[in-house]
């Protein structure tokens, strides 16, 4: 008790005399962690634009209306049997409805006015080789029709195939390209943080040089020693990883939250979001603190 | 207690400050180590302290081989069985006299109620039971030098170093604090000081050790400075 009791006294009298350094630090731990927060909440919100557009399959083929049992049995067997084909899962009218409810779950003017029979069953086809494509659509006899960009099949039963994969490259292109954009930002700040971090715990051990002798001279261990500098270096990158964190959330309020119901078709991230890249953060944070605290205090690591 | 064995100890920039040095120091005993400056009395003291380690030779300080101990635990651990007093007498400025002697035992993890009895006792031997609450730099600088010694005899070491204690001093503080640390010698602590004060060293009539150019060139009991 009486050792966690010193080093916090020792910790919060270090912070406080180097008040300067410790709120650079802090400051630049936080914008490098905020910026490391929000690339991954744009690279979240762009898998719900992704899921919303192609629910994650690279090719649909919908079923029209009624749908017969006979009609799935077959060309289910018939789609499996395609080498370019991975997997074909069913989703039926019912799942079809539900998930649609749930993508636009922020616009009631969707889930309350849309009947839930207009959303077709279909089979949702994910492609071993996305070039043998044309494997599907040739054993369903469709063909493109050039002016609407939809692919018509005659094969009974099949109402149209939709092809993501050209979507689900260019979505997943974006995402790539904004969220390491914001990564490389955000690393730069980080490595940035760690460094600032870093010269507070020197300056911090040059202020003291005269208290870490004595504290040698009288027999403490290193560990005694350092701790207390350890514990500020992670306090600083602590209190920046909790202003990201209470940061990121205010944009989810005051920006995303904004949008929410503007644009109709648009899935928009929701606290469990951002609550879920917390943990990240925190870890970041750590991973400053304990690089830091190596290079800061390793010319004062012999006896 | 002390035991240098043939010790010599070159530093990185080719100067040798110790050559060949023996010394044997037992349980209880006072020694004065005098030279003149570089003759190689703080390297003996650093050694002793494990702040520097013999080139060749082996040095003993209670039992232990110093050279063999780990930074980890060894090291800390002999310091704890050593007090240290210098001439600047090395006191944090903003810590009290009590908080000052307080920090030596707080900083090896002594229990509270250790620190509250200890730290009285030691400042009343030293004479300055009335001044815990004062700074040092409302002290003069003999009571300064008694909250040094304090500290360094807080945690009830078997030796004491003293690197020019009366260095600082003028000549009448400095019998004061000669008589201190004969208290302290007294009470079973071996005292090992490096000093140039002839007239000290001539007046306490100790066993001396002389040191010139890195080596011993004197080891008289009931000694005078030259």
């Amino acid at each position: 008790m009486r050792r966690i009791e010193f080093y916090f006294r020792e910790t919060a009298a270090g912070i406080r005399r180097n008040g300067i350094m410790a709120f650079a630090a802090m400051s630049t731990a936080f914008i490098a962690l905020f910026l490391f927060g929000l690339a991954l909440i744009i690279a979240r919100e762009i898998n719900l634009v992704i899921e919303a557009v192609t629910g994650n399959v690279q090719v649909a083929v919908y079923l029209s209306d009624p749908v017969k049992t006979d009609t799935v049995t077959r060309i289910q067997s018939e789609l499996q049997q395609l080498p370019a084909v991975a997997s074909v899962e069913y989703e039926n009218k019912d799942e079809a409805c539900a998930r649609a409810k749930q993508l636009f779950e922020s616009n009631p003017a969707i889930t309350e006015n849309v009947p839930c029979d207009v959303y077709p069953a279909s089979f949702r086809v994910t492609l071993a080789d996305t070039a043998q494509y044309a494997q599907i659509t040739a054993a369903l006899s469709c063909e493109p029709d050039p002016s609407t960009h939809d692919i018509t099949c005659t094969e009974p039963g099949v109402l149209k195939v939709l092809d993501f994969r050209d979507i689900l490259d260019r979505l997943s292109a974006i995402t790539r390209v904004l969220r390491n954009g914001v990564l490389f930002i955000a690393v730069i700040m980080l490595v940035s943080a760690t460094v600032l971090v870093a010269n507070t715990l020197r300056m911090g051990m040059f202020a003291r040089r005269k208290e870490i002798g004595i504290m040698r001279l009288v027999g403490a261990t290193n560990w005694r020693i350092r701790v207390p500098f350890l514990i500020e270096g992670l306090v600083e990158a602590l209190v920046g990883a909790a202003l990201a964190i209470i940061t990121l959330f205010l944009v989810k309020v005051f920006v995303v939250d904004q949008l929410r119901g503007r644009i109709v078709w648009l899935p928009l991230i929701r606290n469990g979001d951002v609550l879920a890249i917390t943990p990240w953060i925190l870890i970041a944070a750590a991973g400053v603190a304990i690089v830091a605290g190596t290079i800061g205090i390793r010319r004062f690591l012999d006896v | 207690m002390i035991s240098l064995q043939n010790v010599t100890k070159t530093y990185k920039n080719g100067v040798t400050a110790l050559e060949a040095v023996s010394i044997e120091i037992e349980k209880g005993e006072f020694v004065f180590v005098v030279g003149p400056s570089g003759s190689g009395k703080s390297t003996t003291l650093r050694l002793l302290l494990r702040e520097e380690e013999p080139s060749t030779g082996e040095v003993f300080v209670a039992g232990k081989n110093v050279v063999r101990l780990s930074s980890l635990g060894g090291i800390p651990k002999l310091r704890r069985n050593i007090g240290c007093v210098f001439q600047d007498f090395k006191l944090l400025q903003d810590k009290t006299v009590f908080e000052n002697v307080s920090f030596a035992l707080e900083v090896i993890g002594k229990p509270k109620h250790v620190i509250d009895t200890r730290v009285p006792e030691i400042l009343d031997y030293v004479g300055l039971g009335e001044k815990l609450n004062n700074y040092p730099d409302e002290l003069s600088g003999g009571e300064q030098q008694r909250v040094s010694i304090a500290r360094a005899c807080v945690n009830r070491p078997l030796v004491l170093l003293a690197d020019e204690p009366t260095g600082n001093l003028d000549p009448n503080t400095s019998v004061d604090i000669m008589r201190l640390l004969d208290k302290v010698n007294k009470i079973g602590t071996t005292v090992v000081m490096a000093t140039h004060d002839q007239a000290i060293v001539d007046a306490m009539r100790k066993r001396v050790i002389e040191l010139d150019k890195g080596k011993v060139v004197r080891d008289q009991s009931r000694g005078v400075y030259s």
